[in-house]
């Protein structure tokens, strides 16, 4: 290894002027994922002065737009579908539409085709969910119906705006939902593992294979009761996804428009190495480089064996958060995904053609058996021997993103172990071979001359990148029900808040958790401004007051 | 469902601002910097999801960051740096004891080290060429540090003389400040010089002539071109002066300049490619973006000024309307030229470093030169190339040695973040190829021989250094001209300064005399873009030297943070505003 960092050479003339050594902030967050950056958005535009860090030359952590294809095809590497479009409170708070933000929903949203090119399909609009589903099974497409009723409920009336608001304790979490059928709803699922929600619902196997993967396959446990109010959760959203236009780094460019707009300053190639704790209390960052950034409070979107474990002095570090850092459990699984430049657009033999228009399209799997299998190999560090995942064109509703106009790119993503058996780096060939041919068997017309380029990117590639997510974690710590609500990262953080003074939690890793949902870092960004006495220049959307209304007072 | 927030976000129609700028590359970004900061509202499209033009790095492999065009800071002497406060913004350089190497076939290579370690540099001579000791490198010495900013301001950082305006050419800023400040290397001749006729008559190693002609060649002017001496010269000085890149690579210096318009309040928006600039009595009053832009409503208005940050050609032949231009300038337009300056890039990803010769200590860790030019064996082989890559070759590219000089960077040597550690990245390593538009293979001649120039200039590469063997590489990634052009479309001919840097296209000819002092024939529409004075590189050089011909235009006022150049000669003729 050679490498002569720049801190050795300091010419004696002045050439031009640089970030200073040394700084002073009122507020330093640690990485520039969704959640850092809308902490950073909100408490710029208080009138405080924010300064935001980040390891990679870009900010945006799991919202990268980036030419992977090179050269010519951009793709999102990381977080493509957006499910919280709907609720996302940054997103009427802020004028982000002024930066050409933009969001395309199309009501095509979940298909699964199976091996006889059969398909079933979750459009955004229920009735056309129905007549689906009811090509396989009438009386599951009538459930259906009866069940969202009371789902979407559970997801508006309760888990919604449960996102934006600290977690509650499980016995004040109880004793809210006791008030109101949808809430008792809630509680009983919650009881309940996703296999049992499903199997209860729906009678017909393909059905209940396409709920159960929908369901889990951003991390729940097929099996584990204790979460499953989640379930609706999924399948709601999984109902409601949108593509950001231009690509999913377009969201996080428009929120540092926002932090620079009110005078915040964004620091990239600059990974922190240590928080500076004195006293109790946090003083500062400082760089890899060597630059000190002085501030009164702290906010990292980095997991507790992250922040705890790796940039705090082990002698300042509260025995509480040494344990949680020490017990951390990161995701049982990460995501591996092909990703292709086609000149022919990628279309599947189906028996119904809608479903090519769909933003997903789980592939290869014919039976809830195989789904469970293939969660059960990957959470046992295996791809098991039948390969399956979720097929996307990601130009099918972006045509940004390839440079030729009428060539494609799509993606091909599976669960995938960090440690699989004899390493990426020797499997990684074989694998991507692997997926293309799962994809050939689905559309076979599509020939190697069509192919333009594909890339891999594999569990460890997803950490290189993005170093929040260790061993490929996407959430930045497993979902159970020991590192959830209340206890995500830790019961003695509470709403963002860590028993060092001035230092906060606002990533996956604290409540409510992972994907572009923005609840942690909203909820931090909420606690700084109390803690420092600053009006808060926003107000909670309306349908957290209801929620606050009715279950909370 | 409520979809409480479906309607997020106000649509807004019928968006107005004071300046609507195309395209936000180098220039673009940083004329948005200059004129949000004169408190004008401003706004930026940019067609691309990024902002940044050839000011790009990509993360092509997890980890790995390669520069697929521009590399290199050269603008240290840029007033733009504290105009601008880029400080502010993020900006950090890193700085290299070695800037240069070059490495022959037969067994030579030298360390030319930077301005920081001169001392590299006279060790390589002593041992190579005792009689080049005190050659060019005088000038720089005798130049001192203001000098050499002077010289470069003058060259680069001054607006062209007012239209008609006669000037002798030894009073040429340029030269002016040569004169005074180097009296004794100072002869009459040096005006009709090329810099080959230069390096004749001042250097005597021919490995050095050949490092000091593809230095020209790469950030000046081509070595053989007439009366460009001093600007070939220039392009070295310019590499000297800064002796380094910014921390990470040339796109964090592109972030700072864009969020220094953003914190002026300019507005920027990406995937937003302009279809056409709305053209109303001769005037520009707005534009429309294409129909799949990445906003809402699909014109937007300037009240002031319209600016153009993309090249020349596509200004004129694709956003105006052909009824607006007259035929005559139209073929003017067409036939501006785009000859030279194209590269082939390479980038590799390797565990080793190359061991030239085999021999580790030739460029020990510690000074290994961020760019080696090899092989570096004869003049008369950079002769060839540039035949070569202006089209009279009569074959397909031939790929022999004296046909692929190469100049090869590794920056991940001084800066830890653009690599993984245990591996390196060389990137780039630029050959020069002939532009698609005169390739007599067609456009796509170079794209169709992609693999076959690699392979040649892989093993190259093995043969000067036997480590580069496949075992050491882990992988390639290669943009040509053409790639460069489709995946930028303001690269024009896949060069690094979009039109030929030659005395015919230098100054007030830049592009055309008429367009010279960045106004077109369309009022309220001028050009920012390297198509215009001084041309390529990242030097926030057009959109400086611009910024005085829009205050004399009353279009902007600046406040007490600008200077205009030292050299600036206000238009007579054009006096409608405050010019200072
Ligand atoms: C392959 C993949 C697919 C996904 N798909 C989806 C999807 O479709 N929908 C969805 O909603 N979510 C998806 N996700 C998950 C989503 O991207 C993450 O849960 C989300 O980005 C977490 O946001 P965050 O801000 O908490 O952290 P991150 O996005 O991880 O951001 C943390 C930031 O901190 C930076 N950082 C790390 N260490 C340091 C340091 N020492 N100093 C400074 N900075 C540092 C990182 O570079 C990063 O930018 C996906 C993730 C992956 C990997
Ligand atoms: C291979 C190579 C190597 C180089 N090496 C160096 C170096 O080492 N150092 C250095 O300083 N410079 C280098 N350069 C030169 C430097 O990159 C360019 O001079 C510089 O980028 C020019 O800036 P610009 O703003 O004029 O144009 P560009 O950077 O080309 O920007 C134009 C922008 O306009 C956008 N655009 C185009 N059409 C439209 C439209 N219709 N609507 C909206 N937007 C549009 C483009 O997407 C682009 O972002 C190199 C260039 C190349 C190609």
């Amino acid at each position: 290894m050679t490498r002569t960092e720049h801190r050795i050479l300091r010419p004696a003339e002045h050439i031009l002027d640089e970030f200073p050594e040394r700084t002073e902030f009122d507020v330093v967050v640690i990485g520039g994922g969704p959640n850092g950056l809308i902490a950073a958005a909100y408490l710029a535009r208080a009138g405080l002065r924010v300064a935001l860090v980040e390891r990679r030359q870009e900010i945006g952590g799991g919202l990268s737009t980036e030419e992977t294809l090179f050269p010519g095809y951009y793709t999102n590497p990381h977080a493509f579908y957006h499910m919280m479009t709907d609720y996302l409170p940054v997103l009427s708070d802020f004028d982000l539409r002024a930066h050409g933000l933009y969001f395309v929903k199309p009501n095509a949203q979940a298909a699964a085709l199976f091996s006889d090119a059969s398909s079933l399909m979750l459009c955004h609009q229920i009735e056309d969910t129905k007549d689906s589903l009811a090509k396989a099974s009438p009386s599951d497409a009538a459930a259906f119906g009866r069940v969202m009723r009371t789902w979407r409920r559970i997801v508006e009336d309760l888990l919604a705006p449960g996102t934006y608001l600290p977690a509650l304790s499980p016995i004040d979490m109880i004793e809210s939902l006791e008030r109101t059928d949808v809430g008792r709803e809630a509680l009983r699922l919650t009881e309940m593992s996703p296999v049992e929600i499903i199997d209860e619902t729906f009678e017909d196997d393909r059905v209940r294979a396409l709920m159960l993967y929908v369901a889990c396959m951003w991390g729940l446990d097929p099996r584990e009761s204790g979460l499953g109010f989640m379930v609706p959760l999924m399948i709601d959203r999984a109902m409601n996804k949108a593509q950001c236009y231009g690509g999913s780094h377009k969201l996080a460019g428009s929120l540092s428009r926002e932090i620079h707009k009110a005078g915040g300053v964004v620091l990239d190639n600059a990974e922190v190495t240590r928080i500076v704790v004195a006293q109790g209390a946090v003083t500062g960052v400082e760089c890899f480089d060597g630059r000190f950034l002085g501030a009164k409070a702290v906010l990292s979107s980095l997991a507790p064996p992250l922040t705890f474990g790796k940039l705090i002095d082990r002698s300042e570090v509260p025995e509480e958060m040494s344990e949680a850092a020490e017990h951390w459990e990161w995701d049982k699984w990460s995501l591996c995904t092909l990703a292709l430049a086609t000149t022919a657009d990628p279309r599947f033999e189906v028996d119904d053609p809608w479903v090519n228009d769909a933003l997903m399209v789980v592939l290869g799997f014919d039976s809830t058996e195989d789904v469970l299998g293939h969660y059960d190999a990957v959470a046992t560090g295996e791809l098991g021997d039948r390969l399956g995942g979720h097929a996307t064109v990601e130009t099918r509703y972006d045509p940004t993103l390839a440079r030729i106009s009428g060539h494609h790119v799509s993606f091909l993503q599976i669960h995938a172990p960090y440690d699989v058996e004899g390493g990426w780096e020797t499997r990684g060939a074989e694998i991507s071979d692997e997926l293309l041919e799962l994809w050939r068997r689905h559309q076979p017309g599509l020939g190697d001359s069509e192919i333009v380029l594909r890339s891999l990117e594999t569990p460890v590639d997803i950490e290189t990148r993005i170093a929040s997510m260790v061993r490929g974690s996407i959430k930045h710590g497993d979902y159970n029900p020991l590192q959830m609500g209340a206890f995500r990262p830790s019961a003695s953080c509470v709403a963002g808040r860590s028993p060092i003074a001035g230092l906060y939690l606002c990533g996956a890793s604290s409540y409510p958790g992972g994907l572009v949902i923005g609840g942690p870092g909203y909820i931090a960004a909420g606690s700084v401004v109390e803690d420092m006495g600053v009006a808060p220049w926003w107000q909670a959307p309306s349908f957290v007051r209801r929620y606050q209304e009715q279950y909370l007072s | 469902m409520c979809g409480c927030l479906a309607g997020w976000g106000v649509h807004v129609h019928d968006e107005r601002f004071d300046v609507v700028v195309i395209g936000g590359g180098h220039n673009g970004s940083t004329i948005a910097a200059y004129l949000a900061k004169s408190g004008l509202s401003t706004c930026v499209l940019e067609a691309r999801p990024e902002c940044g033009g050839g000011q790009e790095n990509t993360e092509v492999r997890p980890g790995f960051r390669i520069d697929p065009h521009a590399t290199y800071l050269y603008g240290g002497a840029a007033p733009g740096f504290d105009q601008l406060e880029l400080w502010k913004y993020g900006m950090r350089m890193v700085y290299y004891p070695s800037m240069a190497g070059l490495v022959t076939l037969d067994g030579q290579a030298a360390n030319m080290g930077s301005r920081w370690r001169p001392d590299l540099a006279e060790e390589s001579l002593a041992r190579y060429s005792p009689a080049d000791q005190g050659g060019t490198g005088r000038i720089f010495d005798e130049l001192g540090e203001e000098g050499s900013r002077d010289l470069l301001r003058a060259l680069f950082w001054t607006p062209p003389l007012p239209p008609k305006m006669e000037m002798d050419p030894a009073d040429m800023p340029w030269w002016k400040v040569f004169r005074e400040r180097l009296p004794q290397f100072w002869f009459d001749q040096l005006l009709d010089m090329n810099y080959l006729d230069f390096l004749d008559e001042f250097v005597h190693w021919e490995p050095l002539k050949v490092l000091s002609a593809i230095g020209a060649w790469y950030c000046g002017a081509h070595p053989a071109w007439d009366g460009m001496m001093l600007q070939a010269l220039g392009g070295t000085l310019l590499f000297n002066y800064a002796s380094g890149a910014p921390r990470g690579g040339m796109h964090t210096y592109a972030h700072a300049i864009v969020r220094c318009a953003l914190a002026h309040g300019a507005r920027i928006i990406t995937n937003a490619p302009v279809g056409e600039i709305v053209i109303r009595d001769g005037r520009a009053v707005g534009v429309r973006l294409s129909d799949d832009a990445a906003f809402g409503e699909k014109t937007i208005w300037a009240d002031k000024a319209v600016i153009s940050a993309i090249d020349v050609q596509h200004t004129f032949l694709d956003v105006i309307g052909q009824r607006h231009l007259d035929p005559s300038f139209r073929q003017r337009i067409s036939d501006i030229s785009l000859k030279g300056g194209s590269l082939f890039v390479m980038s590799v990803i390797c565990r080793e470093l190359p061991r030239y010769h085999g021999r580790a200590d030739a460029f020990p860790d510690e000074v290994y030169p961020s760019c080696v030019v090899a092989p570096a064996d004869s003049l008369e082989w950079v002769r060839i190339q540039t035949r070569d890559s202006y089209s009279t070759r009569t074959g397909p590219a031939t790929l022999e040695p004296e046909h692929l000089t190469m100049m090869i960077c590794t920056h991940d040597v001084y800066d830890s973040t653009r690599s993984v550690d245990g591996f390196h990245v060389l990137s780039p390593i630029y050959l020069e190829m002939p532009p698609p538009e005169y390739d007599v293979h067609g456009p796509d001649g170079v794209n169709r021989q992609k693999e076959e120039i690699t392979r040649a200039a892989l093993g190259l590469l093995e043969r000067l250094a036997p480590n580069m063997t496949g075992e050491n590489i882990v992988d390639v990634f290669v943009n040509t001209p053409q790639d460069s052009e489709f995946r930028n479309t303001g690269l024009v001919g896949g060069n690094w300064y979009g039109i030929r840097q030659s005395e015919d296209q230098w100054f007030g000819n830049r592009p055309l005399p008429e367009l010279g002092r960045y106004r077109t024939p369309i009022d309220g529409l001028y050009l920012c873009n390297q198509t215009s004075h001084p041309g390529g590189l990242c030097l926030m050089a057009v959109p400086y030297n611009l910024m005085h011909v829009l205050i004399e235009d009353g279009i902007a006022d600046p406040g007490s943070w600008w200077y205009p150049s030292s050299f600036y000669v206000p238009d007579p003729s054009a006096q409608r505003g405050a010019a200072s």
